[in-house]
């Protein structure tokens, strides 16, 4: 502990030292009115109007299209524009586009697990609904 | 001196000790594993809740069961509600990363204004879902019905999509199989937005514990709003799981 260190000063019973050992980007803010910071904010607010219109998109296709349309394309199109949501989520709100790629990798390959597991599951009731009826419709 | 030994003493070996070498705190680090075992939760739900829908030869239409809108039962206006908590829901989650990047700059005032927008975003949101359940409720959905096999073809046809023929016909020669596909979607759709709706309710608990230490100075005397950071953290995973909700329910 340094030489100054105030009794009064509990703050370390809660968190320990654990801001002192990264130097996260707290540091090297100071100015929330510097053209860094509102550029931030505008990317932000960018993120949400994609977020929006995808979502209308979304919506649109589903209220008036989706039915007359092949099932696969509906599928594919809708879990696209989901991914493509949920990356800007991600990135951005959650900033992991700015933490250190290692720490990326390490949060994103445990869900490629989700491929072998989507694929498994779903080719299952698919099999299971062919062996027990005649005519799937769905 | 060689460039490469002047590199060297500058920085040291990032897994040697005394640094992070993610450059990231314990806490916020625990976070992210936390919410990567929650993805793994709401992701068995979606993936259990697809499988038996890919069971089933016939399944109830997302723009016959969610049709309605507060105060205006009678007209038909298949998804505008669940649009509304989305958009709800995304907009909490901007106002959330605006706390987060007030906070990143120690700017108190900020901070707490747009966690006061996060928690009314939330509290709407559930009160819309509120809505919804008790709406779907009176409608005869609920964990475990549609168990009776006498139950009339009637009873839940309203929740297809008859327009269909192939559906419609389904459903007349086998209405114990649409009467399991009901029984089957209201377990589902019950437990999914039900654990969704709970990990709302707690991120608001969150948000309002953070925004009274916000208040109080205490993040102010730590020095940083590393805390903001993480429940922000976590709200946005909650937003990312309704995009995944929203699609598998209402969408496809």
């Amino acid at each position: 502990m340094s030489s100054h260190h105030n009794q009064d000063n509990i703050q370390h019973l809660y968190e320990g030292d654990q801001s002192k050992l990264y130097s996260g980007v707290m540091q090297h803010h100071t100015d929330v009115n510097s053209v860094e910071s509102k550029n931030q904010v505008k990317k932000i607010w960018r993120v949400f109007w994609i977020l929006l219109v995808v979502t209308v998109a979304e919506v649109i296709l589903g209220m008036f299209f989706s039915h007359n349309m092949p099932k696969v394309l509906v599928a594919v199109f809708f879990l696209a524009l989901t991914l493509f949501k949920a990356g800007y989520i991600v990135a951005i709100f959650m900033h992991l586009g700015d933490e250190k790629k290692n720490f990326l990798i390490t949060v994103m390959i445990p869900l490629t697990l989700f491929i072998w597991f989507i694929i498994a599951f779903l080719s299952d009731g698919f099999f299971w609904l062919h062996m027990n009826s005649a005519s799937p419709t769905r | 001196m060689s460039q490469t030994a002047t590199t060297a003493a500058a920085e040291p070996r990032a897994w040697g000790g005394g640094r992070s070498p993610f450059n990231v705190s314990y806490g916020k680090m625990m976070m992210w594993f936390f919410l990567l075992s929650d993805a793994f939760t709401f992701g068995a739900f979606l993936i259990s809740y697809g499988t038996t829908r890919f069971f089933s030869a016939v399944w109830p239409d997302a723009n016959q069961v969610f049709r309605t809108f507060p105060f205006l039962e009678g007209y038909n206006l298949p998804l505008l509600f669940v649009s509304l908590m989305t958009f709800i829901l995304i907009m909490s989650s901007v106002t959330m990363v605006l706390a987060v990047h007030a906070g990143h700059y120690g700017d108190r005032k900020t901070v707490v204004k747009w966690l006061l927008w996060t928690i009314i975003g939330g509290i709407a949101f559930l009160s819309c879902q509120a809505w919804e359940w008790t709406h779907l409720h009176a409608e005869g959905g609920w964990w475990g019905s549609f168990t009776d096999a006498s139950t009339p073809v009637s009873a839940f046809s309203n929740f297809f999509n008859v327009h269909n023929t192939e559906v419609a016909s389904q459903l007349k020669n086998f209405p114990l199989h649409g009467l399991q596909a009901t029984h089957d979607f209201f377990n589902y759709f019950f437990t999914i937005t039900g654990f969704h709706g709970g990990h709302v309710l707690s991120g608001v608990c969150f948000n309002i514990m953070i925004m009274v230490n916000t208040v109080n100075g205490t993040y102010a005397r730590r020095g940083h709003y590393e805390m903001v950071e993480k429940i922000g953290l976590y709200w946005h995973f909650v937003d990312l799981v309704w995009v995944f909700v929203f699609t598998c329910f209402y969408l496809l």
